[in-house]
């Protein structure tokens, strides 16, 4: 049996929670982790778990604190939970952007414009088309989304569009002069800025094979020994980051839930170890350079 | 050797204008010893022209990530973008400071630190690039925090950590009298609407004073020289606007409010 290559760890860059489990307001049909309106398979994180481990994180010397579900605004506690958080660091919110009313955006706003830190709101998009996006996201995801990010920008808040490479392939991003071009990436950039967004932020992911996208049985790949020969592991985020959620801490947004990517029960520290690079997510970030993180 | 004041400043860029004015003026202000953080290539025209002042001036360089790439003969800057739109004008500069730079600079280049230590008064600095771990990490102000800064200091036994890279300069005063200064750069302005650059003054006095200094430079001279040398039209308006039209969706969030682009 072949042995399974592992990354060290280097230093927790970020810290990720997958606040609310796999509960989702949407039910998305490429959802890497399945979430939805029912599934209750991971259960939220309650805010003094995230406060010890916040606390631990920066005794650490995090640098980016990121929060994800499911959707992180279902969480009723949320609004306390990203002062703590902006406390200690910079801190991003993965968000379909759905449940984000005037009034939650001006509590955003308050919490960005009191901190020292960058408060990013980075908000899901698949597509510009209403009826492809909607497709995905369900039905007015796409406008809901829109809505969220003029009232981010009205409010000081430059938000993040992320983008899935869902129906375009990845080629598609090739940069492009301004103004110019027709490639998937400034397709979304002109749609932004005619909807009234004047700082348009992409951040692009690749699809993971995974979830609701099931690899096929004979398709699957995985990295393999002789592919770390001459890689630079320092560009797999699991070096330098860890996600706490329902059941421990784990090595990777993606594999949440997962018991061989758990790496501890209740102690970040103890999670500050190799971890194995066992899955076809592993696969994708290998091959896509494929960071989380916002930039 | 001990100094008591001392000017530093990062990303030259290739703005020759702006580096004479820098050295004309940290020498006014009697500062005893010069530093260049690295990253002397890059957005302006004619990269050649900077190394003469440098080496004329006896300022103390040490590489960044633009001068390690073309030092070794990479590819790209290595500047450490992830956007594509960040990653085209970054691909044209490149291109067109390599092939500009003589093989006598670039040996010059190979033969420079990665790292300076300084003792100021009684402070031990670490003069770094992007961060003392990494060469290419951006250290903005809103996405670095104190936990991770006093970490730093701790790691690399310093009292004051001296970086640039991101093009804004900051400055952070941490617990037990230890600091933290992003000395900005002097290639372009610094995305306020203001075509004026920066560098910093520090002064162990014998408490560390930190002062940022403007320096006004003659901009339109190279604008012109840029518009010669067909460099894009958008650093141009960069130089003469004071706001940044590229490499910009690097910027977090704070940042990036503050701009006009």
């Amino acid at each position: 049996m072949q042995t399974i290559p592992q990354a060290p760890f280097h230093n927790l860059h970020a810290l990720w929670f997958q606040l609310t489990g796999t509960l989702c307001n949407l039910a998305c049909s490429h959802c890497f982790i399945s979430c939805s309106p029912t599934n209750h398979a991971l259960k939220f994180v309650a805010p003094e778990t995230v406060y010890r481990y916040l606390d631990e994180a920066e005794a650490h010397g995090v640098r980016e604190v990121y929060f994800t579900g499911g959707e992180p605004f279902l969480h009723k506690q949320i609004i306390p939970i990203l002062a703590r958080s902006l406390r200690v660091a910079a801190t991003s919110v993965l968000t379909n952007g759905t449940l984000i009313t005037p009034a939650v955006a001006d509590e955003l706003a308050s919490l960005a414009a009191t901190s020292r830190y960058s408060l990013e709101m980075r908000v899901s998009l698949d597509d510009v088309n209403e009826a492809r996006n909607d497709a995905v996201r369900g039905k007015g995801a796409l406008r809901r989304a829109l809505r969220a990010l003029r009232l981010l920008q009205e409010r000081g808040l430059p938000p993040i569009v992320a983008v899935t490479e869902y129906f375009y392939e990845a080629q598609e991003t090739t940069p492009q002069e301004p103004g110019g071009g027709s490639g998937f990436y400034q397709k979304f950039r002109d749609f932004l800025l005619e909807n009234g967004i004047e700082k348009p932020r992409l951040k692009v992911i690749p699809v993971f094979a995974m979830g609701k996208l099931h690899p096929s049985e004979t398709g699957a790949a995985y990295v393999t020994p002789g592919m770390m020969h001459g890689f630079d592991v320092a560009t797999l985020q699991c070096t330098k980051s860890r996600i706490v959620a329902d059941g421990g801490v784990y090595a990777c947004p993606l594999l949440v839930g997962e018991p061989r990517a758990r790496l501890s029960e209740n102690s970040l520290s103890e999670s500050m170890q190799p971890c194995s690079l066992y899955h076809t997510a592993c696969h994708t970030c290998y091959v896509t350079g494929m960071t989380c993180s916002n930039y | 050797m001990s100094y008591r004041r001392i000017a530093v400043f990062g990303g030259v860029y290739s703005n020759y204008q702006a580096l004479a004015a820098t050295i004309e003026d940290a020498r006014r202000r009697q500062a005893e010893a010069l530093f260049c953080l690295g990253d002397l290539g890059g957005f302006g025209p004619c990269p050649d022209r900077v190394y003469p002042l440098l080496r004329d001036s006896g300022v103390q360089v040490m590489r960044g990530n633009y001068d390690v790439s073309l030092a070794e003969g990479l590819t790209d800057c290595g500047c450490g973008y992830t956007d594509p739109r960040d990653n085209y004008y970054a691909a044209l500069s490149y291109e067109y400071t390599f092939r500009h730079t003589s093989e006598e600079n670039k040996r010059w280049l190979r033969t420079l630190p990665d790292v300076l230590r300084v003792q100021l008064g009684n402070y031990r600095l670490h003069m770094c690039h992007g961060s003392p771990r990494q060469v290419n990490e951006f250290l903005w102000e809103s996405t670095t925090p104190d936990g991770f800064l006093g970490k730093l200091c701790g790691d690399y036994e310093a009292d004051v950590l001296l970086c640039t890279h991101t093009g804004i300069k900051w400055h952070r005063r941490l617990p037990d009298d230890r600091h933290a200064v992003n000395v900005g750069v002097i290639g372009r302005p610094e995305n306020d609407g203001e075509t004026h650059v920066w560098y910093t003054l520090l002064t162990a006095d014998p408490d560390l004073q930190v002062a940022f200094i403007p320096v006004c430079y003659d901009y339109e001279a190279l604008a012109r020289d840029m518009r010669q040398e067909q460099l894009p039209e958008a650093f141009v308006e960069t130089i003469r606007s004071g706001w940044w039209t590229t490499c910009l969706e690097v910027l977090p969030g704070k940042e990036r409010a503050r701009g006009r682009w």
